[in-house]
């Protein structure tokens, strides 16, 4: 029993101390990586990831999982910059309305998501994945294939204003990582989140009505994701269907190598700040020490079943579908 | 009561060549030129890597798993046929063969051993075998050698009375699934596996091994999918055959084999895609852009899953 508990806190700081290693080891290959300038990087590639996998952590915390995202990022970035451009092209004034628009087309895509899976009992991974697929077709139709340019400089100082040599984007994102903190923590509902994960049928036995949290999990996740497009458009200045793509392996991937069990009911959005961490420092530590950076989604591909294999317990599972 | 169980369970099992005839009979009837035996003909071999790729996909479906590595690997294996080619001749598609093989496996192995779920697993693996893709071709499009590509691969190419050659390469490959899913122990125990998993270990049968070999048969039928579609265009890219995923699932569910396993199988995915090819072709006829597709196959896969699945199976749905 002892020796249980002390596995189960190793356990938990493992994702921590693979972070930490990683960091000496691309150091002590390349002591460039070492540096303000790098780490700046790191996290500008980090801002929008992280966004869209805190989404995700909701979900996969209650034991389903959401692979909507690159048709939900795509929407979203196409909304807020048809709406942005629309509006003035500026933040400054009546294009600041661009934001909300671009939460609220992320929250509906998550309700419909939600709605699917509770409503007409299809698993999520799958409901989830046609949603991703009409997301991309619904991107695709609004630009007609187009991109579309944002310039508006107060938008892009979330990139090209530093304050103490890290970009605006990276508080932004840290930012939303504190409210999602707050979400998982101190409210009712991402205490439900952890309730349904840990075991759906006691939850719904103590009167939880488990379809009702299921649904504001994923429009939660909507929301995330649509935060994640607004950062990504503001990294490259540019929306179109493309500026989705990748973002479900990669936002998947950290969420289970943060330390988040698929099975759901362990870990949180803390966790997924250290696996997004992970991946963006693979990532880029591979370009650092002169790999290609293509090599990264194999890389990604051994570390997320190495990840799933050691969080997961075996003992209450038979076998896997 | 029971009767009327049994008689929509009955109407169910012919839903999907009822939805093909009325199909087929409505585009008819708006464009009567669709019903041509050559139009025909020219669809149904457009459509001859999809069919391959869904036939593999239904042998993992059909045992209640899913397997979303198959386009990566497919375009693993065109970037793999288009390098090969120089060097091995006919023999590069036995390389890529191979190569699918063993990434399905992989993905099997992961799977069963490690208790992975499968749609987490082979996303892992289609990782992979992206970056294998990618690497092996510098990241850019690769072209075959005309002369060689007659030479190896000419056979596949081409037409017989009328009858285009891909279309009989798919045939053999469909009686092969068929046979395997009919006629072979194996065919029987997945049926048993998609049935009932938990029944399927307690009577004995050694499941995993099994599952292990639908998911490296999954692999190879999407590797040969991308070896035909690098014949069929004169080349290879790391992204060539994008896009293949969503009809790929659409045609084996709107085939009948429902998520959960079990029932339907490979003369089902046939009809589901054949479903996907006329859909697509009508498509065309009204003018509906490329983008209105993805939409449309969607939001039919939500209806699919949701229509064939069965709930008795799944105690809690996550």
């Amino acid at each position: 029993m002892k020796h249980g508990l002390v596995m189960d806190n190793i356990r938990k700081w493992v994702p921590f101390l693979v972070l930490l290693v990683l960091v000496l080891f691309f150091t002590a290959v390349n002591p460039h990586f070492l540096s303000l300038r790098n780490f700046a990087r790191i996290a500008v590639s980090s801002s929008p990831a992280l966004m869209v996998a805190v989404g995700a952590t909701f979900v996969i915390l209650m034991g389903s999982i959401d692979l909507s995202m690159e048709g939900t990022v795509a929407v979203c970035a196409v909304v807020f910059a048809m709406l942005l451009n629309r509006l003035g092209g500026s933040l400054a004034h009546v294009g600041w309305a661009a934001i909300p628009g671009a939460l609220l087309a992320g929250g509906v895509l998550g309700a419909v998501n939600g709605l699917i899976h509770v409503r007409l009992r299809i698993p999520s991974f799958m409901a989830s994945l046609s949603m991703g697929f009409v997301g991309v077709g619904l991107s695709l139709l609004m630009t007609g294939g187009n991109r579309i340019l944002i310039d508006d400089p107060l938008f892009r100082s979330l990139l090209t204003v530093r304050f103490m040599s890290f970009p605006l984007m990276a508080y932004a994102a840290l930012g939303g990582l504190l409210v999602a903190w707050f979400i998982q923590d101190r409210t009712t509902i991402g205490r439900n989140f952890y309730a349904i994960g840990g075991g759906e049928e006691l939850a719904r036995a103590s009167g939880l009505n488990v379809g009702r949290v299921r649904v504001i999990g994923f429009i939660l996740a909507g929301i995330f994701f649509a935060l994640g497009a607004i950062l990504a458009v503001a990294r490259l200045g540019i929306a179109e269907t493309e500026t989705g793509t990748g973002f479900m392996f990669l936002s998947i991937t950290s969420v289970v190598v943060g330390g988040t069990g698929l099975a759901g009911g362990s870990g949180g959005v803390w966790n997924t700040l250290v696996g997004v961490l992970i991946v963006n420092v693979i990532g880029n530590g591979m370009v650092v020490v002169g790999l290609p950076d293509y090599l990264q989604d194999g890389v990604l591909g051994l570390l997320v079943i190495s990840a799933v294999y050691l969080s997961m317990d075996r003992r209450s599972l038979s076998f896997a579908r | 009561m029971t009767d009327r169980v049994a008689w929509t369970e009955r109407l169910r099992r012919h839903f999907p060549w009822i939805t093909l005839t009325t199909l087929v009979i409505l585009v008819g009837i708006t464009d009567f030129n669709f019903l041509r035996p050559d139009n025909l003909l020219n669809l149904a071999a457009d459509i001859v890597p999809l069919l391959i790729m869904a036939i593999g996909m239904t042998l993992v479906i059909y045992i209640g798993s899913i397997d979303l590595s198959s386009q990566s690997i497919a375009n693993m294996a065109t970037v793999l046929t288009t390098i090969a080619l120089p060097s091995f001749g006919v023999g590069s598609g036995l390389l890529v063969l191979v190569a699918g093989l063993a990434f399905g496996a992989v993905s099997g192995v992961v799977t069963t051993r490690l208790k992975v779920p499968s749609f987490i697993s082979t996303l892992a693996v289609g990782g992979i075998a992206l970056s294998v893709g990618q690497f092996a071709s510098g990241q850019q499009a690769l072209h075959m050698d005309a002369e060689m590509r007659r030479h190896a691969f000419g056979w596949m190419v081409g037409r017989t009375a009328g009858i285009p050659h891909e279309l009989i390469v798919a045939l053999l490959l469909v009686v092969a699934a068929w046979f395997i899913q009919g006629r072979m122990t194996a065919g029987r125990t997945f049926k048993a596996i998609g049935a009932g998993e938990p029944v399927a270990v307690a009577s004995g049968i050694r499941v995993e091994r099994y599952k292990i070999l639908a998911f490296a048969l999954s692999g190879m039928f999407a590797a040969i999918a991308g070896l035909v579609f690098s014949v069929k265009l004169s080349g290879g890219s790391p992204t060539l055959a994008e896009g293949f995923l969503l009809p790929a699932i659409v045609a084996v569910l709107v085939g009948g084999t429902p998520l959960t396993g079990g029932v339907g199988g490979v003369v089902n995915t046939v009809i589901g895609t054949m479903i996907v090819a006329v859909v697509r072709a009508s498509m065309l006829y009204l003018n509906i852009p490329a983008m209105g597709q993805q939409i449309f196959f969607g939001l039919v896969l939500i209806v699919a899953i949701a229509s064939t699945i069965d709930r008795s199976k799944m105690r809690i749905v996550k």
